[in-house]
C-alpha cells in the first residue's frame, strides 16, 4: 500500500489545541493517529516545526509505544488477544488461522484488499472470554480456529447493518420509572458479549409491552463467565439473575416479571413456560443461556467467600450515577477528612490500617504518603510555590491475565476519585493524574464523565466541599507499554518521554513528576481508601492477616469453571479460590497449578494450593502478589510453554535500557523457544538458571528483576517437564513441534474432522478410519475438538515409528 | 559531605557525588561503558555494578548517589561475576570482528588488515613494522607459507582472497633491499642470558623477540648453518638461500650470537646450558620420547611435554616449542611459537608470574550472507585478485597498493580504544557464553568521515545524550524498544545531518567501534 497524501491542517489544529510543550507529545501522537489511523512521517515533521518537540524526541517516543503505527493500515484492525488466559486457550492457533484465512505472508499484517490488519495485543483485559479477538470496537470471545472465517463475515455483516448507528447503546433511557428494576451489567466483558445490543432490545421490549420497571446500568459484578448478566429485581419478592442473555430473550424476560399492559394472557403463558425450562433444565454448561438464582449453589459459592470493599455495592451501583454513589455513603470519607482530620491524622489512619500497595510490590501505603508529605514540606521550606507534590493514580494495568483495575475504573470511578482526593489532601497535592491504559477506552470514558460530574458537584476544583483544600485531576492515556506500570517509567511517560525507568533513589516520593515529590498509588489501593476512613483502620486490619490486611481483588481466569473478578480477604487459600469460588477445573481435567502475579509472578503447584494468599507466603514459593492475576492451569498446560509465554511477553515489553533485561530476557527466551521446539541442548537448563539469576540480580527496575520468576518457579516445581523437553517430549502434549495428532481405530468415519481441518490435512473417507497428513497438519487441534468419538489423540513426535 | 566505605576503605565525597566518583577518588577502577562525567548517568550498560549493604540487588554505581554510612563492595567475586555477565550479554549482541578473520586464522596473529592499509597508503616503513611485530621471518614465509589467512578472507568466494602472503613478501623484500632495513627498537639490556637450542624458524623467532626485549641470546645448533628445516628441509627453488640468509642476518644484527656445530647432549648438556643461562628454549625439532627422557624432561604424546599456554617444560626455566612439542606443522606455526615462548621467557626472567601471551580477544561475526558482504564490498576497491605477472620480481608499488585496496576492512576501526574489548579482556569475558540469534550486519557510511555500524552499538545512550544537548542538529535517537531498540538519525536522516559538528565528540564518547572514523588513524 502506498501512503496517501496527507492533509496537514489537522496537525496545526492539534498543536493549537494541545500545546507546543514536549509534555504534550503523547496526546498529540494519539490525536494524530486517531485522525490519520497511523502516523504519517510528514505529520510528525510538521509537529516538530510547530512545537518544542524535537525530531529525536518524536521519533523516539512514537516508536517506543506499541500503540503507534508508522504505516497505513487496513480498514479494520483485528486485535488478537495474547493475554495469559487467551494463550492457554489457544490464541496462537487463532492468529495462525487468521493469517491463513487472510492469506498473509510471514511479514505481512494487512490483507491484499486492505480490508483487515492483523495485530497481536498483550491483553484485552477480558480474560473470561478467552480466546478473544477484537475487530475495531467489537469483541468476539470463545473462538475456535475454524470459526475465524465466520467471525469476519459476521463482523462485515454487522458493519453493514450498523453503519451510522454508532454509540446508540450508550444512551440512558429516560422516563422509565416503576416499581421494579432491571439491572444490566455494563463492564467491558458484558459489553463485549453484547450487553449493548441487549440494552437496546430491553428498551424495545419495555416500549412494546408497556411494562414499567427501571432499566438500570450497573458496573461489573465480577461474574464474567456469565455475561451478559441481567438481574431482575421486582418491587416485591425474590430477585432473579439471568446469565448469558441474548437480545431475543429480552421480551420474554420482561414479560415474565412485569405486568404487561394490554398484552394477551395467552402470550404470557407461552413465554413463561419456556423460561421455566431455562430455569431448571440447564446447568453449568459452557454453552447456552440460562437464568440463575442468587441463592443457587454455584452462585452462592462464587459470592460467599468474597468481601466487597474496593468493589462495595457491586452489581448495584450505576458506574456514573453520582447521586447514587452519594446515597451509598459516597464521599462521606472525604467529607470527614476535610472537616475533622488533619492530613497527618489521615496518614496515621492509613498507616494503622496496614494497607499495602496493591500494584505489586506491596509497599506500605501510609509510609509512602508520609514520605511524600515530608519531602513536600522539606521542599517548601527550601523554596517557593513550585514544590507542590503531585498525586498519580497508576491505572496502567498491563499484566496479561489481569483486569482488576479496568473493572474498578469502569465500575467505581467515583470511589477511586474519592480515594485519590483523600490521598491528595493527605500529602498536600493540588494536581493529580489518572494514568490509564489506552486499551481501556471504556474506563477512560467513565472516569472522564465522573471527573466532570465531581467538578460540578464541588468534589474537585478549588475549595472542595467548602474547605481550603483544592485539587483537580487530568487523565493521561497510556500508549501501550507494560513497563509504564513501573512508577518511574510512568512518570517519564506523563512527561511525554519514552517510558524508561530510572534508578531509585531518587524515589518519586522525593523527586517525581517534573522533579517534584509525587505520590503514585495503584487503582485498587486508592479504591480501598474511602472504606478505611469510613469504617476505620481497625475494621480493615481485622480482615486479612497480620502482615497483609484487608482484601485483594483478583482476576480469576484460565481453566477454571467460573472465571471472573473476585474480592477476597487476604489469607484465603488458593485452593478455596480455585475450587470453591472458581468451581474447580472445567471439563473434568486435573488441577495443576495457579499462575499468580503475571509475568513477574510464578506458578504455584497444586500441591501447595493450601497456601494462604498474602504477600509473604506467595513470595516464599517464588510467586508474587503482583497486581492480582490468577490464571488456573490444568494438566493440558505445559509449564515450559507457560514460562516461554511469559518470557516472550516481558522480552517484548522490556524498555531496552539496561543490558541484563534487554539482552538477558531475549537469551532466556531463545533457550525456552529451543526447548519448546525440540532443539534443546545439554546444559540449556543450567544456562537458563544462571541467566535467570543474572537478570534477577542485575536489572535496573522491577520488570527486569522479576522477569525470571516464571522460569525460576517452574524450574523449581516442574523440572522433570523441562528435562522431558530436553529429550524432545512435551508431557502435556502442548508444544506443537513435539507432538503429532493421530486418528485411532475408534474413528467412526464421520468425516467431521476432514470438514473442519483448516489446511486439508485429512481426506474425507466416509465410514473408514481417517488419516492425518503429518506434513500438512498445523497441529491446531480442531480435529480433536470436533471428533464425536474421541478418536483423535496426541502423540509424541519422538515415538513416530513405534 | 557523606562518608562511605568502598571495599572497607573509607572515602568522603561532596554531596550529590556518585559511588562511581567516590571509587575513582580511591583509585578503584570500576568499569563503565555508558557513563561520562559531564552527562547524567544513563545506567544502561550495567557494567559498573556494585553491591551496597541493605540492598538485595546489585546497583549501577554511576547512578547511585553516595550516602553517609554506605558500605559498598566493588572488587568481590560476586560483583565481578555480575560485571562479567553484563559484558558477556553485551558481547552476545555485539556484531563485529575486533580483528579480521585473516588475522584470527594467522597462527602468528599478524595484523594483516593494518599491513594492507599501510601498503595501500604507500607507507611501507610502517607496513614492515606491522609485519615484524608478529613475524620474524616475513620474506621467508612470504615464499613458503601456505597462507591459511587467505582462506579466511571474506573476499575469497567473491573474486578471490587478498594476496596477503605475496603482499607480505613484497613488504619484506622491499625492506631487505633497502639501504636501511627495518631495525626495531630494542629494550635496554636486561643483563639476562638465554640459550636457544635450534636455529630453525621457532628458535630464530624466539631469539628475535627476546633480543627486542633486551635479553642476551645465544643460539646453539648442530648444523653448520642456521635455518633448520628452512635450510635443510625446504628445496632451494622454493626458498632462495640468499633470502634466508638475509633475514637471519637481520636477527644477528640485533646482537644474537650463533654457536653452530654444537650438539645438545654431547659436550653441551642441558644441565650445563641451564646453569650457564638464565633460561633455555628448546627448539630442537622433532624428537622421540627416548630423546626427551635422555634430557630428563617429561615427554608428551608428540614430543616434549609443555604447558600449552606458556611453553614451560617440566623443569623450571626450560621452555620448548616448535616441532619439538608437536607433530610438524607449518613454518608460520613455528615462528608463532617462537614469539609466544619469548613472551613467556620474558615473564620468567622478570620474575613475574609466567602466563604466556595475553589471550587474543576478538568478537567474531562469523560467516556473512551475500547482502551483508555486499555492504562491506561497497567500501573497498572492486576488481579481482591480482598477482604479480613475474612472481620472482614481485609486485611493483602501484600494483601492490591496488591489490591492498581490495581489503574489505572487516576488522574494527577502534580495536584498541574499544572499552568493551578492554573490559572483556580484563574480566575474562567470553563472547560465546550467551550466544544467541545474530542481528544482520549493516553499516551507515553514506558519506562523510564517520561510519556507524549499528551491530556494534551497545545502546549506551551517550551519543543520543550528546546530540540532544545541542538542539541544532537532527541528532540521534533510540528507535523502538527492548531487544530491537536501535540508535538512528530521526526521520531517516543521514549520519552527517544527525551528527554534524558533534561527530568528533560522539566518536570519542562511543565506547565501541559503532561510531568510528572512516580512516584508520594508524595509517
Amino acid at each position: 500500500m502506498t501512503s496517501p497524501t496527507v492533509d496537514l491542517g489537522y496537525v496545526d489544529q492539534t498543536i493549537e489545541r494541545l500545546g507546543r510543550d514536549p509534555a504534550a507529545c503523547i496526546p498529540i501522537l494519539q490525536a494524530l493517529q486517531e485522525h490519520y489511523r497511523y502516523l504519517p512521517a510528514a505529520a510528525l515533521r510538521r509537529v516538530c516545526e510547530l512545537s518544542d518537540i524535537s525530531p529525536a524526541v518524536i521519533a523516539g517516543v512514537s516508536t517506543f509505544y506499541s500503540q503507534f503505527r508508522h504505516h497505513p493500515v487496513g480498514r479494520h484492525i483485528i486485535s488478537v488477544c495474547h493475554g495469559t488466559a487467551c494463550h492457554v486457550k489457544g490464541a496462537d492457533l487463532i492468529t495462525q488461522a487468521l493469517r491463513r484465512h487472510l492469506r498473509l505472508s510471514p511479514h505481512e499484517d494487512t490483507d491484499a484488499q486492505g480490508l483487515f490488519t492483523l495485530e497481536k495485543v498483550a491483553c484485552l483485559g477480558c480474560c473470561t472470554l478467552a480466546p478473544a479477538v477484537k475487530i475495531d470496537e467489537v469483541t468476539y470471545g470463545h473462538l475456535q480456529p475454524d470459526q475465524v472465517g465466520r467471525m469476519l463475515q459476521e463482523f462485515l455483516d454487522w458493519q453493514k447493518q450498523h453503519a451510522g448507528a454508532k454509540g446508540a447503546d450508550r444512551t440512558r433511557p429516560d422516563g422509565i420509572t416503576g416499581d421494579g428494576e432491571i439491572r444490566l451489567g455494563l463492564g467491558s466483558c458484558c459489553v463485549s458479549r453484547g450487553s449493548g445490543k441487549l440494552h437496546q432490545a430491553l428498551l424495545e421490549a419495555l416500549r412494546q409491552t408497556g411494562a414499567n420497571p427501571t432499566l438500570k446500568r450497573v458496573g461489573c459484578v465480577g461474574m464474567c463467565h456469565q455475561t451478559p448478566l441481567l438481574e431482575v429485581v421486582p418491587a416485591a419478592g425474590r430477585s432473579y439473575l439471568y446469565a448469558r442473555v441474548e437480545p431475543r430473550d429480552a421480551r420474554a424476560i420482561v414479560l415474565s416479571h412485569f405486568r404487561p399492559k394490554g398484552v394477551a394472557r395467552r402470550l404470557r403463558n407461552t413465554v413463561s413456560g419456556w423460561l421455566d425450562s431455562l430455569l431448571t433444565d440447564r446447568s453449568w454448561e459452557p454453552i447456552g443461556r440460562y437464568a440463575i438464582q442468587v441463592r443457587d449453589k454455584p452462585v452462592a459459592a462464587f459470592l460467599d467467600k468474597q468481601e466487597h470493599l474496593a468493589t462495595e455495592f457491586c452489581g448495584f451501583l450505576d458506574p456514573t450515577d453520582l447521586a447514587e454513589y452519594e446515597a451509598n455513603q459516597g464521599f462521606a470519607a472525604l467529607r470527614e477528612c476535610l472537616a475533622n482530620l488533619a492530613p497527618d491524622q489521615v496518614i496515621d489512619e492509613v498507616l494503622k490500617s496496614g494497607l499495602r500497595g496493591r500494584g505489586g510490590a506491596g509497599f506500605a501505603a501510609g509510609t509512602k504518603w508520609r514520605a511524600v508529605r515530608q519531602a513536600a514540606s522539606a521542599a517548601a521550606a527550601d523554596g517557593g510555590p513550585g514544590n507542590q507534590p503531585f498525586a498519580v493514580c497508576n491505572g496502567d494495568e498491563g499484566d496479561p491475565g489481569a483486569f482488576m483495575d479496568r473493572m474498578l475504573l469502569e465500575s467505581y470511578p467515583y470511589r477511586i476519585i474519592e480515594g485519590m482526593t483523600i490521598a491528595a489532601y493527605a500529602v498536600g497535592a493540588r494536581q493529580g493524574y489518572f494514568y490509564i491504559r489506552a486499551e481501556y477506552p471504556l474506563a477512560v470514558q467513565r472516569v472522564q464523565e465522573a471527573l466532570e460530574r465531581c467538578r460540578q458537584r464541588g468534589y474537585l476544583g478549588d475549595r472542595i466541599l467548602d474547605s481550603d483544600f483544592g485539587f483537580d485531576v487530568k487523565i493521561m492515556e497510556g500508549a501501550g507499554a507494560f513497563v509504564c506500570g513501573e512508577e518511574t517509567a510512568l512518570l517519564a511517560s506523563i512527561e511525554g518521554r519514552r517510558g524508561m525507568p530510572h534508578l531509585r533513589p531518587p524515589y518519586p516520593a522525593q523527586q517525581g513528576l517534573w522533579g517534584r515529590p509525587t505520590l503514585v498509588n495503584n487503582v485498587e489501593t486508592l479504591a480501598l481508601v474511602p472504606w478505611i476512613l469510613r469504617r476505620g483502620a481497625e475494621a480493615f486490619a481485622r480482615l486479612g492477616t497480620p502482615t497483609s490486611s484487608g482484601t485483594k481483588v483478583f482476576a480469576l481466569a484460565g481453566k477454571v469453571a467460573r472465571g471472573g473478578l473476585i474480592e477476597v480477604p487476604m489469607g484465603i487459600s488458593l485452593r478455596e479460590i480455585v475450587e470453591q469460588i472458581g468451581g474447580g477445573i472445567a471439563n473434568g481435567r486435573r488441577f495443576k497449578a495457579v499462575q499468580v502475579g503475571g509475568p513477574s509472578g510464578g506458578c504455584v503447584p497444586a500441591h501447595l494450593a493450601d497456601l494462604p494468599v498474602n504477600y509473604e507466603a506467595l513470595a516464599s514459593v517464588g510467586a508474587i502478589m503482583g497486581s492480582g492475576g490468577l490464571v488456573v492451569l490444568d494438566d493440558g498446560d505445559c509449564m515450559v510453554d507457560i514460562a516461554r509465554y511469559f518470557l516472550e511477553f516481558t522480552q517484548n515489553q522490556s524498555c531496552g535500557k539496561c543490558t541484563p533485561c534487554r539482552i538477558g530476557t531475549r537469551r532466556m527466551l531463545e533457550i525456552l523457544d529451543a526447548l519448546c521446539e525440540g532443539r534443546g541442548k545439554p546444559g540449556d537448563l543450567e544456562r537458563l538458571e544462571s541467566l535467570a539469576e543474572t537478570v534477577r540480580s542485575s536489572s535496573l527496575c522491577g520488570l527486569g528483576s522479576t522477569a525470571p520468576n516464571p522460569i525460576l518457579s517452574t524450574l523449581r516445581y516442574f523440572r522433570p517437564e523441562y528435562e522431558a523437553h530436553l529429550a524432545g517430549r512435551c508431557p502435556a502434549g502442548r508444544c506443537r513441534a513435539l507432538i503429532r495428532y493421530e486418528i485411532t481405530e475408534d474413528c467412526i468415519g464421520c468425516t467431521l474432522c476432514a470438514q473442519h481441518c483448516p489446511v486439508n490435512a485429512i481426506e474425507a473417507s466416509p465410514y473408514r478410519r481417517h488419516e492425518i497428513d503429518a506434513q500438512r497438519c498445523v497441529r491446531c487441534g480442531t480435529c480433536k475438538s470436533v471428533c464425536p468419538a474421541d478418536a483423535v489423540i496426541i502423540q509424541d513426535v519422538a515415538c513416530q515409528n513405534t | 559531605m557523606p562518608k562511605l566505605t568502598i571495599d572497607q576503605r573509607p572515602v568522603q565525597v561532596a554531596p550529590g557525588q556518585t559511588v562511581l566518583q567516590a571509587a575513582r577518588k580511591l583509585g578503584i577502577d570500576i568499569p563503565t561503558l555508558c557513563y561520562r562525567e559531564d552527562l547524567p548517568a544513563n545506567t544502561s550498560c550495567m557494567v559498573c555494578l556494585v553491591k551496597v549493604n541493605g540492598r538485595q540487588r546489585l546497583v549501577p554505581s554511576c547512578g547511585l548517589t553516595a550516602e553517609e554510612g554506605m558500605q559498598v563492595e566493588s572488587e568481590t567475586p560476586e560483583v565481578h561475576a555480575a560485571r562479567r555477565a553484563s559484558l558477556e550479554l553485551l558481547l552476545s549482541d555485539h556484531l563485529g570482528d575486533c580483528a579480521g578473520p585473516c588475522q584470527l586464522i594467522c597462527p602468528a596473529r599478524m595484523n594483516i588488515p593494518l599491513m594492507l592499509r599501510q601498503i595501500a597508503a604507500g607507507q611501507l616503513e610502517k607496513a614492515i613494522a606491522t609485519v615484524k611485530a608478529d613475524i620474524a621471518l616475513p620474506a621467508v614465509l612470504g615464499r613458503i607459507c601456505p597462507a591459511p589467512c587467505e582462506k579466511g578472507c571474506r573476499r575469497g568466494p567473491l573474486d578471490g582472497p587478498l594476496a596477503i602472503c605475496l603482499l607480505k613478501r613484497y613488504v619484506a623484500d622491499v625492506d631487505l633491499q633497502s639501504n636501511k632495513p627495518y631495525r626495531p627498537a630494542c629494550a635496554p639490556a636486561s643483563g639476562k642470558r638465554v640459550a636457544v637450542v635450534g636455529a630453525g624458524p621457532a628458535g630464530l623467532a624466539a631469539a628475535y623477540y627476546l633480543a627486542r626485549r633486551g635479553h642476551g641470546v645465544t643460539i646453539f645448533d648442530r648444523h653448520e648453518q642456521a635455518g633448520g628445516m628452512l635450510r635443510y628441509g625446504v628445496p632451494e627453488d622454493r626458498l632462495g638461500r640468499e633470502v634466508l640468509a638475509a633475514e637471519i642476518d637481520q636477527i644477528r644484527q640485533l646482537g644474537v650470537l650463533f654457536r653452530m656445530n654444537t650438539t645438545l647432549g654431547g659436550e653441551m648438556s642441558l644441565e650445563r646450558l641451564r646453569r650457564d643461562h638464565d633460561a633455555v628454549f628448546l627448539a630442537i625439532g622433532a624428537v622421540t620420547s627416548e630423546q626427551v627422557e635422555s634430557l630428563a624432561l617429561a615427554a608428551g604424546r608428540q614430543g616434549i611435554q609443555v604447558d600449552k599456554l606458556t611453553g614451560q617444560t617440566s623443569q623450571a626455566g626450560i621452555f620448548a616449542g616448535g616441532d619439538a612439542v608437536r607433530v610438524r606443522r607449518m613454518a608460520v606455526r613455528a615462528v608463532a611459537d617462537g614469539k609466544e615462548v619469548a613472551c613467556s621467557i620474558d615473564q620468567y626472567l622478570s620474575g613475574g608470574h609466567v602466563t604466556g601471551p595475553e589471550p587474543f580477544f576478538s568478537s567474531r561475526m562469523g560467516a556473512l550472507a551475500a547482502p551483508e558482504l555486499e555492504i562491506l564490498c561497497q567500501a573497498a576497491d572492486p576488481g579481482p585478485r591480482s598477482e604479480p605477472p613475474d612472481l620472482s620480481a614481485g609486485y611493483d608499488p602501484e600494483s601492490a597498493a591496488t591489490e591492498a585496496r581490495r581489503c574489505l576492512h572487516c576488522d574494527c576501526r577502534k580495536p584498541d580504544e574499544c572499552r568493551l574489548r578492554i573490559y572483556a579482556r580484563q574480566y575474562g569475558a567470553s563472547c560465546g557464553r550467551y550466544k544467541g540469534s545474530r542481528k544482520p550486519f549493516s553499516r551507515d557510511d553514506s558519506r562523510g568521515e564517520v561510519i556507524f555500524e549499528p551491530g556494534k552499538c551497545i545502546d549506551c545512550g551517550l551519543c543520543v545524550q550528546i546530540t540532544a544537548a545541542a538542539r541544532d542538529t537532527l541528532g540521534l535517537t533510540f528507535i523502538g524498544r527492548g531487544f530491537d531498540v536501535r540508535v538512528a538519525v530521526p526521520f531517516e536522516g543521514s549520519l552527517d545531518e544527525g551528527l554534524s559538528h558533534l561527530a568528533a565528540d560522539c566518536v570519542r564518547a562511543c565506547p565501541t567501534g559503532a561510531l568510528a572514523w572512516r580512516r584508520d588513524r594508524q595509517v
